[in-house]
């Protein structure tokens, strides 16, 4: 009977052994170091402002604000007090906000993760339909093991190759930071205020991590929701178009019919858990994070239940 | 007595109501080639690929070496190798990644068992190119290696000489044979072309329409062969009485303007002498044999086996 670490390792050779792949992370990678060079660039035509004087006049801006715009209403109150708090704070210490930092190239990072997904997408929708393409699916199913252990087998490789592009996304955008800001800015500390006005250090490390777990989320969800696609279909170029056309048009969607309340039963509404943080509105007003995250565990569950019962129950016979 | 390494047992497969393989029950005891013969969509694939589980029985059981797929597919499993069809592999693979893939699923295949069963197949001065570049000979072999990786007791082929060209049906003939003698690994074979099947099985099954319609020894068979002599006299009905008084009278048979005799070629020499000597003038003697395909057509009924 085949041990379950060996099936993975097979399914990570059929990985890993195609240029393919390669080839992903080659251009995840070029996008990073892109994006990188765009924000050193747009940093530098910027770069002979004085930022002094920009948050001292921002703040008599909004001193001024606080004074004679009486229809303020009290969060808008404590934000501008805090605002301008925060920037006091800044001129005392001598830190430039807006001086690019390591940990602002990681924080930019987390929106490409959305380009590691569709890349994870396309490996995952083609992780069993593949099989059926290529014709090996005959030979990978006679042998000792269950068709349950190799399903899982696949999708413990898919989710290592999702946490793998994870780990060069993040990787690379510090990298980058690194060779353009230096990498002594590892251990800048954040600066926050609370809603109570008092000033913060957290680590930086600690908030990227918490970005990316937001981004994971739906990342896992794609990535499942392709999977199953996957195993439904038995060629891998219709798997592959079609998980990019759920994940594509989905969200589209769902914003475009933000206005029925059935909406918010579909997996594209609640995929962005970032919607319930504060500063953002959700997608619905009766929408709660509890809601969401159940939809999801939901979605998650039958999306699983369906990609079993599909490679499990059916005949082989092509 | 040697347990059946692999049994049917009533094995049924009906998709909407239509019985494709209908009630099929057969042994294959070790280091047999047991063939599976049949015309096109007759079932054969359909039962090939019940036994390994990749289609699923509506009634019945196989039991390789005693353990039932059904029941406990990955044990049973780790005593079949199998090529289906066309071996297809991994072909950004090479010849060696592949068979290290298929390696892995198995407890206890050693490199040096990879090494051993590459050069058994003559396969070890390309083993480490990718299989895109491979003949389809090659791949075939390939397909072989995977299949007996494992040192399984019961390896099945479906349609495996599809494709190859007369001299790749040839080799993987001889290979089997060897197989059989050498490790006593059982093989059951499926294929519409008959004359393989002669050359390759100690007993055939055939299959029409679901149904088991006999098994036979090609043994027995090529044993049981009826040849006849057919022979051409001036006086058709005075050599028909000689010959009945001599031979059984239902041996002899007229046909036409010629007459049969169910004997072998041996006995022409004396045949001749005896109608000479009674002067009976012979036109023509020779003997017919009558072929294995004969013989399976008209147990399928006269249906094309080919």
């Amino acid at each position: 009977m085949s041990s379950l670490s060996n099936l993975i390792r097979n399914e990570n050779m059929k990985i890993y052994r195609r240029p393919r792949t390669w080839l992903m992370i080659a251009f995840l990678i070029l996008a990073i170091g892109l994006m990188s060079g765009i924000m050193k660039w747009d940093a530098s035509q910027n770069a002979n402002q004085d930022w002094q004087n920009n948050l001292t006049e921002r703040n008599t801006h909004m001193q001024q604000e606080l004074q004679n715009n009486k229809e303020l209403s009290e969060g808008d109150e404590t934000y501008l007090t805090n605002e301008i708090k925060l920037n006091e704070y800044y001129l005392e210490q001598n830190i430039n906000p807006n001086q690019l930092s390591l940990w602002s190239y990681v924080n930019t990072s987390t929106s490409l993760i959305m380009l590691a997904t569709i890349l994870t997408v396309i490996i995952a929708a083609d992780m069993i339909a593949a099989e059926f393409t290529w014709g090996t699916i005959k030979l990978l199913l006679v042998g000792p093991a269950s068709r349950t252990k190799i399903l899982l087998s696949k999708y413990i490789a898919t989710l290592g190759f999702a946490l793998l592009l994870l780990i060069v996304t993040f990787a690379t955008a510090y990298a980058a930071g690194g060779i353009l800001e230096g990498f002594d800015g590892t251990s800048q500390s954040r600066i926050t205020i609370t809603e109570a006005g008092v000033i913060q250090e957290s680590s930086y490390f600690v908030n990227s991590l918490e970005k990316y777990g937001f981004s994971v989320v739906s990342m896992l969800m794609y990535v499942t929701m392709a999977f199953m696609i996957s195993s439904a279909f038995r060629s891998s170029s219709m798997a592959i178009a079609f998980s990019l056309l759920f994940m594509l048009v989905g969200n589209v969607l769902s914003a475009f019919l933000s206005g029925y309340s059935w909406v918010k039963y579909l997996l594209f509404s609640n995929i962005d858990l970032t919607q319930y943080l504060s500063g953002s509105t959700p997608l619905r007003p009766e929408m709660t994070l509890t809601f969401s995250i159940m939809m999801l565990f939901a979605y998650y569950v039958v999306f699983q239940f369906v990609a079993w019962l599909l490679f499990t129950k059916r005949d082989v016979a092509a | 007595m040697t347990e059946a390494v692999l049994q049917l047992r009533n094995v049924t497969k009906s998709i909407g109501g239509r019985k494709i393989v209908d009630n099929l029950s057969f042994d294959i005891p070790a280091g047999e080639v047991f063939g599976f013969l049949g015309p096109n969509g007759a079932g054969k694939t359909t039962t090939i690929r019940m036994i390994v589980g990749l289609i699923s029985m509506s009634k019945g059981e196989a039991l390789i070496k005693g353990v039932s797929v059904r029941e406990h597919f990955e044990l049973a499993m780790t005593h079949v190798g199998a090529i289906v069809e066309n071996p297809e592999m991994y072909k950004f693979l090479t010849g060696y990644q592949n068979l290290a893939h298929f390696a892995r699923r198995h407890k206890g295949v050693t490199k040096e068992r990879i090494n051993e069963v590459v050069k058994l197949l003559g396969l070890q001065n390309r083993i480490h190119e990718k299989v895109k570049r491979y003949s389809l000979g090659m791949r075939q072999r390939l397909g072989v290696a995977q299949a007996i990786l494992h040192r399984p007791s019961l390896l099945i082929l479906d349609e495996p000489t599809n494709g190859l060209d007369p001299a790749g049906i040839r080799e993987l003939r001889d290979y089997l044979r060897k197989l059989t003698r050498e490790e006593g690994i059982s093989v059951i074979v499926s294929s519409h072309l008959l004359s393989e099947m002669e050359l390759m099985c100690d007993r055939v099954a055939i299959i029409q329409a679901g149904k088991l319609i006999d098994i036979r020894s090609l043994q027995e068979a090529r044993d049981s062969i009826q040849s006849k002599i057919v022979i051409e006299v001036g006086d058709l009905l005075a050599a028909q009485q000689l010959l009945a008084s001599i031979f059984d009278v239902s041996r002899v048979e007229v046909n036409g303007n010629l007459l049969e005799l169910a004997a072998d070629k041996a006995a022409i020499p004396d045949i001749a002498r005896l109608l000479v000597s009674s002067d009976i003038d012979v036109l023509g003697i020779h003997a017919v044999q009558k072929s294995l395909e004969e013989q399976f057509l008209e147990i399928t009924g006269g249906e094309m086996v080919v």
